[in-house]
């Protein structure tokens, strides 16, 4: 009774830990976007949309990594860090209208070819996919390895 | 595994790390870049077409190199039918310069009037299709363009003969005297020459002759031509044949009747 109240406190612990650890974290990935959009702002002046496309990605992108965080230890980790790189890809692809961005500014057309910069974000989006299947298959294999043992 | 993993972390880290940085460091650089369009000079060139200038000034005083800067102007009259393309390209503009550059455009007179000999009489509007390129960090192309509309004045604005007054020479002539007069709407000063053909109601030359033109832009015309006609071919109806003839365009005939 008294290992089983133990092993539930310690539990708890990890879970408070692990919510600490995922907070902190997802303050930090917050504050680094407040810092950059500070940049931004000249922008969102000529461009109304970026603002809100911009936080629409940081409120996805923070949720699945708090998400990811207090599932760390389980196999549901490395899933929401494979959502996490498809979001990335799939959204940028789509924010971005496949590269090519147009707007029109009172009397002038503006259009800026964004899919150099789309290209290396969609392969590094890749890579951190890939990361995440490794990482799946690590733990996967690591478990078995446990379990025969 | 565990180490490749962390290469692999480590390394997408670090790329994103730079590609965000560099990036928002272009866009926020632009914003440090001054682009300043002149007030357009209309006036001519060495082969007597109307220049059309336009003074750039580029300071850029971004983190970053500017490069494949490229001013292009399409002129078009109003049917869509394209006059003129000029481009205006500058290779590199290196961070902390400051670049002046001018745009030129060159219409050829002769060229609108195959399209249209509206142009000479009337007033109208160019279309203007004006693009602006450059690639941010010689990287990011942005592209802006717009329509504009550019005023044509005509040069021979509402043309008109007068009424022909005949008076005596001698037995077998008369002088005829034909009242001209036209405003100079155009952007430059208009010389040359008014050639003249008067054809009675058979057909028949008459005479001809010619008036030097001098006409300062956007002023009034009013002159005469005075043929020596024989008297036996008067006839109360015929009509006028008139050549231009300026350094700008060469036009005619213009048929005219009268009577």
């Amino acid at each position: 009774m008294a290992e089983e109240k133990r092993d539930s406190n310690k539990r708890l612990r990890e879970f408070l830990f692990k919510a600490i650890k995922a907070s902190i974290k997802g303050l930090i990935f917050y504050v680094i976007y407040l810092v950059l959009s500070m940049f931004l702002a000249p922008v969102s002046e000529i461009v109304p949309n970026i603002q809100q496309i911009v936080e629409i990605f940081v409120v996805v992108y923070i949720c699945l990594m708090i998400i990811g965080e207090l599932t760390s230890g389980t196999i549901f980790q490395h899933f929401f860090n494979a959502a996490k790189a498809l979001f990335t890809i799939l959204y940028l692809a789509l924010s971005l209208n496949g590269g090519i961005v147009g707007m029109t500014v009172q009397d002038v057309n503006l259009a800026v070819d964004l899919r150099l910069f789309l290209a290396v974000a969609m392969l590094l989006g890749l890579l951190g996919l890939a990361k995440s299947v490794l990482q799946a298959i690590n733990f996967l294999n690591k478990k078995s390895e446990h379990i025969r043992f | 595994m565990k180490i490749l993993i962390r290469m692999v972390g480590i390394a997408t880290t670090l790329f994103w790390i730079f590609l965000i940085g560099f990036f928002i460091s272009a866009v926020y650089s632009a914003k440090d870049v001054k682009f300043d369009f002149g007030e357009p000079r209309i006036g001519l060139s060495s082969d007597n077409e109307i220049l059309f200038s336009l003074p750039i000034t580029i300071d850029n005083k971004g983190y970053y190199d500017i490069g494949s800067f490229n001013v292009t102007t399409e002129i078009s009259d109003r049917e869509g039918f394209m006059i003129s393309r000029a481009s205006t390209f500058v290779p590199v503009i290196e961070k902390g310069r400051q670049i002046m550059a001018t745009h030129e455009d060159t219409i050829d007179i002769n060229d609108l009037l195959g399209n249209s000999q509206d142009y000479l009489f009337n007033d109208t509007e160019l279309e203007v299709l004006e693009t602006v390129s450059i690639k941010l960090a010689d990287v990011i192309p942005v592209q802006t363009s717009r329509n504009l509309s550019v005023p044509w004045g005509a040069p021979l604005y509402n043309f008109t003969l007068g009424k022909i007054e005949y008076s005596g020479f001698n037995v077998t002539h008369m002088i005829a005297t034909i009242p001209i007069n036209f405003e100079n709407h155009a952007s430059f000063d208009l010389t040359g020459s008014i050639q003249m053909r008067m054809y009675n109601n058979a057909n028949i030359l008459m005479s001809e002759g010619q008036k030097t033109i001098e006409t300062p832009q956007n002023t009034p015309y009013y002159g005469q031509v005075e043929l020596d006609v024989p008297v036996a071919a008067i006839t109360e109806s015929g009509y006028f044949e008139v050549y231009f003839l300026t350094p700008f365009f060469n036009f005619g005939p213009l048929v005219i009747s009268y009577g």
